[in-house]
């Protein structure tokens, strides 16, 4: 493995860890905030609303990031709508993930015990005051550590947006390896660049789940 | 008791969980500034009758008025909200909230206030349950006798005009007992419409207007304190109150 050779690519490198890192902020925003969404509708009474929450949460649950990721970027050209592809790489991890994330907040509110949606009541509040100036709060010291863990999943995920041509880490490293070879080495820093992005974030999950046992 | 119309009337009130009948037909009333403690073994339905004069459950058939509401009508049932006050067995304070959060919340959401009289108003009741000082602490942060106060203030603090206590002291530890049940001996004294279920027998003699024995969904025997404690005419009070009182 001739690491000098990838030392000369570096700047490359760096410019598809740029794009990994957009692409994860943005699809942990897009995620977060449709599985927000879909847990709402999900708890929700409106009858067609929390069936249209689980048939999402099922149907993205039950297929390969690739196809949907595909279907969003080659799907869209199809129907006439020519889509940017970090903006496809962005949708296409955000409505994955997003089913997800949907669980995991949705396992969230339902742990909050019943009598703390019956002592709102009693003093008045409306379900949607409960749910959120007294159910959500709750709900986010216990979805803190999945939802983290989820985000790191999500993380090395985008490394599936190679595959409709977006230049994140992967492919930039591919792009090395036409050029000069390497491939050991090219793989291996990649493989380094990502445990440095996702390992604090596991630390930190960790030390989450130890303060949030019982002392 | 005053001669006024009752504030909760309950005539024929029925209702089953699942295949078991929990209620048989209750018929009740309870005037204004009355203290009604319900006693009873544990199935016996008295803390689904306070559930449904409170209206977190609903009848399955009979009626009920509580404040004028009838809560048997499912228009008209959430207009009892925020009127009266109930404090649970197991607290249910707010954990991410202070002392003093807990009180205000319903203060802010419900009637609006601003966050300047709510907390002064917060205080007050805070300080009429002996807890002014404890504002700033979180529920964790307080005994299970200090968490059941907090509940009582933030039941208070919207002047319910009836409080419902569900076994408020059954979660305490024994020592911890005596200053929940000062404080709600304090709030019948002041003339606060009670209906307390409890196993408290103690506190049911002592503050009691009327005490209600239930068993296997009925009310098998009610009267003053004296005559249920004393003089009890149904068997099943008798056999009940020795294996209490025994304890």
């Amino acid at each position: 493995m001739n690491f000098i050779v990838v030392l000369a690519s570096f700047p490359q490198l760096l410019e598809g860890l740029l794009i990994t890192l957009a692409l994860s902020a943005a699809s942990i925003v897009g995620s977060t905030l449709l599985g927000l969404l879909a847990a709402t509708l999900r708890v929700s009474r409106v009858p067609i609303g929390s069936q249209i929450a689980r048939i999402y949460v099922e149907v993205f649950r039950g297929s390969p990031l690739l196809i949907t990721l595909l279907f969003v970027y080659f799907g869209s050209a199809y129907a006439g709508y020519h889509m940017n592809i970090f903006a496809a790489a962005v949708v296409g991890i955000s409505v994955y993930q997003g089913a997800y994330i949907a669980e995991i907040i949705r396992a969230g509110i339902e742990s909050v015990p019943p009598g703390q949606w019956e002592a709102s009541k009693i003093l008045g509040l409306s379900n949607s005051q409960t749910f959120v100036s007294v159910v959500l709060p709750q709900t986010g010291k216990i979805v803190l550590p999945p939802l983290i863990g989820q985000y790191i999943a999500l993380i090395k995920d985008t490394s599936i947006a190679f595959v409709i041509g977006l230049a994140e880490l992967v492919r930039q490293g591919q792009a090395i390896i036409d050029r000069v070879g390497q491939p050991l080495a090219v793989y291996v820093t990649i493989a380094a660049l990502y445990f440095i992005i996702c390992y604090p974030l596991s630390r930190w999950v960790r030390g989450l789940e130890k303060r949030s046992q019982p002392a | 008791m005053s001669n006024l119309e009752p504030i909760i009337k309950l005539a024929g009130v029925t209702k089953s969980f699942g295949a078991v009948q929990v209620l048989k037909g209750i018929d009740l009333h309870v005037s204004e500034g009355e203290v009604l403690v319900v006693i009873g073994a544990s199935g016996s339905g008295k803390s689904t009758v306070l559930r449904i004069m409170s209206g977190l459950e609903t009848a399955d058939s009979g009626q009920v008025w509580v404040n004028s509401v009838p809560l048997h009508d499912p228009r008209r049932a959430r207009e009892i909200r925020g009127h009266v006050g109930m404090v649970f067995q197991q607290f249910n304070l707010f954990p991410h909230l202070t002392a003093l959060g807990n009180v205000t919340l319903a203060l802010l959401k419900v009637r609006k206030l601003s966050a300047e009289v709510a907390k002064k108003k917060a205080l007050a009741v805070l300080d009429r349950v002996g807890l002014a000082e404890k504002a700033g602490n979180y529920p964790s942060q307080l005994s299970g006798g200090q968490q059941q106060r907090v509940a009582i203030a933030r039941a208070l603090a919207v002047e319910p005009t009836i409080m419902f206590f569900d076994e408020a002291t059954s979660a305490l530890d024994p020592e911890l007992v005596g200053e929940v049940t000062s404080v709600m001996r304090s709030l019948a004294d002041e003339g606060m419409t009670m209906v307390v279920v409890t196993h408290e027998m103690s506190f049911a003699r002592k503050t009691a207007d009327r005490v209600v024995f239930m068993d296997q969904g009925i009310i098998a025997e009610q009267g003053p304190p004296e005559q249920l404690f004393v003089r009890p005419q149904n068997d099943r009070t008798k056999q009940f109150l020795q294996r209490v009182l025994e304890v």
